[in-house]
């Protein structure tokens, strides 16, 4: 389960993004009183157009980034307060995600579950379960330089699975993936809700949204502008499709 | 999980092409290929200069004493053909034109000033631009001049005792060891310190702005390591890697003294046996350590600053000059370690090496210049730290 009540981050601007922002302000403010739940065996989607403060929302679950105010609960535990401890109970996965170009495979697996500290028996019976669920065994010991966009993909989706989170998160997963790798993304989130994971993911494309989503919040500039099941979003929606309900929220 | 990560960035860095030729390769055949080049190289010039058969031309030596005294001369000094001139100015002319390698101008009073006893200028000319040339006019010249002075003394009736009534003496008390401790001693620690710059530079950069240019610094920090776990094991591998670059360049150049003939005497390679001893390489390596970490903790926060390889590239090579350009201190003789210098970073490193090789290192200077560097390599990873932790930096 994740929690996030009031949260907020504020960034010092440099010199520099002063510049490029054309402001004299000495701080931006990229999300702006957040609160919302992810609950598990469900998938929550936050959606919202670029720049809206999605990305830094989920650094700041993933503890990545440390809010300026405001608490995150993940899996019952404070992650402002216990960052290293919420982590254990995170997988990250993200559309840019790179993945090291020297090593194969297999030594990035294990790379992964022992910083997660996976007791051996277990990465070894989570290897072989991933390995086989994502056809992945022809390839193990091929450096991932060489590895097909597909082939890092499922790597990717390994490694953020080795270690059998609670939480899921995905910023962005199928971003610049063709329609064929973007099938494996779809399916692995499906997967964890079946599994009981809390799952949350980020996009700005309706239709997946549509596809997967169980409860679904809406953020533009920082700010919550939806929350809610997505059935009721269906239901309530005053444009004619998804798409352009979706721009009269934002543009409200 | 310090090893953890520390392993997988070694097997990481150890399989990056670039990272093995400046941290293994390039080290370990910069002077074994270079020192091999010179002294071939020189000792062919040497030999072709001795063995080369030079026209000599000769002018004004009426009587013929001097060219017979050159053509009686053994070919041990040099082989040579003889030309007569009757003109001074065809004679420069010819050597000008590479007709003729040396001339030899003697004064048309010759005999007067030898009937006279007094001194007769020999104006020997040559071309400073061919190598060897001067040596084998000098060599001939000594020749001439010994005989002569020889035939006048007895002429004169004069021992040649009594015409030097002081003979120097001169004494070296210094050691064999101290001597080449302070004429060859600055390399060794120059050596050390630039290779351990350059052996740490690419690592640096690529474990850091590698990673965020790669997109797998975001993965990294969402595992449940803390920063300065993540940044130790990394730092280990570009010390690790600094270490062993250094320690490669030091292998090549005792590969080069040892097995390919570049110090041929006997004496002075087994004084450099004596000198290169366990506990000698055990001091050298514990005030080598520290300034390595010192390299790499400075070069850590640019890295993690650096939004492109390039761009940490650009920022770092400059550094490389003004870390390095110290560390030449130690090839200026009559700089000497003292409480001042031990307290000069790099300097510190570079006298007391030299102090070490000469056997003359006191132990409170070794003990203020290790303290100088351990705290500085310490604040250095403190600044590190703050770079990588700071999250505007580590995701930018």
């Amino acid at each position: 389960m994740i929690k996030v009540s009031h949260l907020r981050k504020e960034f010092e601007l440099s010199r520099q993004q002063k510049k490029e922002l054309n402001t004299t302000a000495n701080k931006a403010l990229a999300v702006d009183d957040l609160s919302f739940e992810c609950q598990p065996g469900k998938v929550f989607s936050l959606l919202g157009p670029n720049g809206a403060g999605k990305t830094t929302t989920l650094r700041m679950l993933s503890t990545i980034l440390s809010p300026t105010s405001g608490s995150i609960e993940i899996a019952g535990i404070d992650a402002v307060k216990y960052p290293q401890e919420a982590r254990s109970k995170i997988g990250f996965l993200t559309g840019s995600t790179g993945l090291y170009a020297r090593l194969t495979p297999l030594e990035i697996i294990d790379y992964f579950a022992a910083l997660y500290q996976v007791p051996s028996k277990e990465k070894e019976e989570r290897k072989k379960y991933l390995f086989d669920l994502l056809n992945m065994n022809d390839f193990l010991q091929k450096r991932i330089g060489k590895l097909s966009t597909g082939m890092k993909q499922k790597v990717s989706i390994c490694r953020t699975m080795i270690h059998n989170p609670e939480v899921v998160i995905f910023d962005e997963p199928t971003s610049g993936l063709d329609v064929i790798t973007a099938e494996n993304i779809i399916k692995l989130i499906r997967d964890c809700k079946d599994q009981g994971k809390t799952v949350i993911f980020s996009s700005h494309i309706m239709s997946e949204v549509d596809l997967l989503c169980d409860d679904l919040a809406i953020v533009h500039k920082g700010q919550l502008k939806y929350n809610g099941p997505m059935s009721d979003f269906r239901q309530n929606m005053e444009a004619s499709n998804l798409t352009e309900e979706f721009i009269r929220i934002v543009q409200r | 999980m310090i090893f953890t990560i520390f392993k997988k960035e070694l097997i990481d860095t150890l399989r990056d092409k670039r990272t093995m030729r400046t941290m293994l390769l390039i080290p370990l055949l910069v002077f074994p290929i270079t020192l091999t080049l010179f002294v071939n190289v020189s000792s062919s010039f040497e030999k072709k200069a001795s063995e080369e058969k030079l026209k000599i031309g000769v002018w004004g030596d009426l009587g013929s004493k001097y060219w017979n005294q050159l053509k009686e001369m053994p070919d041990g000094l040099g082989k040579k053909e003889l030309e007569n001139f009757e003109d001074s100015a065809a004679l420069k002319r010819a050597i000008e034109q590479g007709e003729i390698q040396l001339g030899l101008i003697v004064p048309k009073n010759e005999a007067e000033l030898t009937r006279t006893k007094q001194s007769i200028p020999l104006t020997w000319l040559f071309d400073a631009s061919s190598v060897g040339r001067q040596q084998r006019a000098e060599s001939y010249m000594n020749f001439m001049s010994n005989k002569a002075e020889a035939i006048r003394l007895q002429e004169l009736g004069v021992d040649v005792e009594k015409i030097h009534p002081l003979v120097p003496v001169y004494q070296n008390c210094a050691s064999d060891k101290k001597m080449i401790g302070q004429l060859a001693g600055g390399f060794l620690p120059y050596i050390f310190i630039a290779f351990g710059f350059i052996g740490c530079m690419y690592p640096a950069i690529d474990l850091f702005t590698g990673e965020k240019e790669r997109g797998t610094i975001e993965t990294l920090l969402t595992t449940p390591v803390s920063r300065w776990q993540i940044l130790v094991g990394k730092m280990m591998v570009v010390v690790t890697s600094g270490m062993l670059a250094a320690s490669c360049a030091l292998l090549g150049l005792f590969v080069s003294i040892e097995f390919l003939d570049i110090v041929q005497n006997k004496e002075i390679l087994d004084i450099v046996h004596g000198i290169l001893t366990p506990s000698f390489i055990i001091a050298m390596f514990s005030l080598l350590f520290p300034l390595v970490v010192f390299f790499a903790g400075a070069m850590i926060p640019i890295a993690v600053y650096a939004k492109s390889f390039k761009e940490a590239q650009s920022i770092i090579t400059p550094l490389n000059f003004v870390m390095v350009l110290p560390a030449m201190i130690g090839f200026f003789p009559g700089i000497e370690l003292n409480a001042l210098t031990a307290a000069i970073p790099v300097v510190n490193i570079v006298l007391s090496t030299k102090e070490l090789i000469s056997g003359t290192l006191s132990v409170g200077y070794y003990c203020i210049s290790l303290g100088i560097m351990l705290l500085l390599a310490t604040l250095s990873v403190i600044v590190s730290y703050r770079q990588f932790g700071n999250e505007a930096r580590i995701l930018n």
